[in-house]
């Protein structure tokens, strides 16, 4: 395949050779052979009575069923929650790294670089047991638990996003609506953050769908059955006496699926929608 | 011409950035009604002269008033001053995310407190006047530049200013769409607005002007009637440049200075 770079075209010898496009027609066809033959290899190495009973085991996807919606609903929730935080102190830290205040600036890069540097579990096992046992502050809900410990994390990685994209829309923008009369807050609130959403919008996508993943660690809390999210539901299967082995896995990543795939396809839509009005 | 104060008083304004300096001591009054404009090579300072008089720049050293306001003042409310003072850039710069017809309200709503009605009905009034009052729903990518540069026009002076700046509003545009944008200017000149128009247009402001002012080197080495400086220039600077701009085929690089 080596002979199809065009590097090696200029140094090969000059005789009558294929044309480019025949040369990777050729291409074309050995790479689809090869594929199939890896395909057809795969296929007969696995036992396929194992997987029937051990990753796609019907009965064993039926009993995982009846818990599904709750853990369903809690994962959507945990989400919002987190997200929340996440993008009101993302917004507020990244407003502050681009402040004319030193102090401001100089806490917010902490905040971030501490953040972004810290295992998300870590801090979530720490406001779920550690805050409690230091400061004896009782968090009732798992929602206010998971909004904080990971809405506090993702700002970190929401507010680096949002800089970005404030400092991505053009600077006549803000000297157009200053000579306009107004102030540098009203600026910021009415042109600059509303252009910097729509900005950020693909890399925010990516947040909340790590988001979304990353409720999988309120397991961490040592929750009631109410409270369990999807990931949950799969480990409890997995020892469960009913057996199927890894079939609630599957199922519950299916559930995640179907969550973070349509988010993706809703953020493409808005991009193109804000592609319209810009271009 | 002097019954009224005048709209923009400028004294001994300097400017630098670092050791670079732009402007180096420009003297310069616009009265009510009148329409100046600047013209001078590029680096020449003009732009920054123009951009001083709202303070998107700030003035190193020097005063200046506008609207009876200091605004060289460290403790002026330029924000109160600049409602008064519309501006229109080389770039256009509308809101992106905005309407044609929310980027002319969202000051007037924000900054002046108009109800959403008045805002959009004086938007329109506006739009209508520079001819693009159909084009309310449209968002500024959809207008070809001199539309654009029209809505701009429209934006700024929906704040009822009582003087407008140009900061060389034709210079991005595509040669056939000049004229649109010149228009709208020259009839906002005899409907009496007070404008500083930095420009290199020399027709423009050979027909419009009242008075030429050329900058160059940071301060201002003539100015007049149009009819003086761009017909009859006295300075060797004046000269040099405007033989260059009116016919840039003859000037050649090895004939500057």
């Amino acid at each position: 395949m080596a002979s199809t770079t065009p590097a090696a075209a200029r140094t090969a010898p000059a005789r009558a050779r294929l044309s480019p496009r025949r040369r990777a027609l050729i291409s074309r066809v050995v790479q689809y052979a090869v594929l199939f033959v890896v395909l057809g290899i795969a296929a007969l190495a696995i036992d396929w009575d194992n997987v029937g009973t051990n990753i796609f085991n019907p009965e064993a996807a039926r009993a995982v069923l009846p818990q599904l919606p709750r853990a369903f609903l809690n994962t959507v929730t945990y989400t919002i929650a987190a997200f929340a935080v996440g993008i009101a102190l993302g917004t507020l830290l990244a407003l502050m790294r681009l402040s004319s205040v030193g102090l401001y600036r100089a806490i917010a890069t902490a905040y971030v670089e501490f953040f972004r540097g810290i295992p998300a579990l870590l801090f979530v096992l720490t406001v779920g047991f550690g805050v409690p046992f230091a400061f004896g502050v009782q968090f009732d809900s798992v929602v206010t638990k998971v909004a904080i410990g990971l809405g506090m994390v993702s700002a970190a990685y929401i507010a680096e996003t949002l800089r970005a994209g404030l400092q991505a829309v053009p600077k006549g923008q803000v000297e157009a609506a200053r000579s306009l009369g107004m102030s540098h807050t009203r600026t910021m609130v009415t042109i600059v953050i509303p252009q910097a959403f729509r900005i950020v919008l693909p890399p925010m996508t990516n947040e909340v769908i790590l988001l979304t993943k990353d409720t999988a660690l309120v397991f961490g809390l040592g929750l009631t059955a109410a409270d369990f999210e999807l990931t949950k539901i799969g480990s409890n299967a997995l020892s469960s006496p009913a057996g199927g082995g890894m079939t609630a896995l599957f199922v519950v990543g299916f559930c995640y699926l179907i969550i973070t795939i349509p988010l993706g396809y809703l953020a493409r839509r808005l991009e193109a929608k804000g592609a319209r009005s810009r271009a | 011409m002097n019954a009224t104060p005048p709209v923009v008083q400028i004294r001994d304004l300097h400017k630098s950035y670092g050791p670079r300096e732009v402007l180096t001591g420009v003297d310069l009054t616009v009265a009510q009604g009148e329409v100046v404009c600047i013209i001078g090579p590029s680096g020449s300072g003009k732009s920054t002269l123009l951009r001083c008089v709202n303070q998107l720049e700030t003035a190193t050293a020097g005063s200046i008033v506008v609207l009876d306001t200091e605004i060289t003042d460290p403790d002026v409310d330029i924000d109160v001053v600049r409602t008064h003072v519309g501006m229109v850039f080389q770039g256009f710069n509308l809101f992106a995310h905005l309407t044609v017809l929310e980027n002319c309200a969202i000051a007037q709503r924000k900054v002046l407190k108009r109800s959403k009605d008045e805002a959009e009905r004086i938007a329109l009034q506006n739009l209508e006047r520079v001819g693009l009052g159909d084009r309310g729903a449209a968002h500024p990518a959809q207008l070809s530049g001199g539309q654009q540069q029209r809505v701009a026009i429209a934006r700024a002076l929906s704040m009822d200013p009582q003087l407008m700046l140009f900061d060389e509003p034709t210079s991005a545009l595509d040669p056939e769409l000049v004229g649109d944008v010149l228009a709208v200017m020259r009839e906002l000149a005899e409907g009496g607005m007070t404008m500083m128009v930095v420009t290199h247009e020399m027709a423009f402001a050979r027909e419009v002007a009242d008075r030429v002012v050329f900058i160059d080197g940071g301060v201002i080495v003539e100015q007049g009637p149009p009819t003086e400086v761009i017909g009859n220039p006295q300075e060797p600077r004046t000269r040099l440049f405007l033989e260059r701009v009116l016919d840039p085929t003859r000037a050649h690089p090895r004939d500057k200075d």
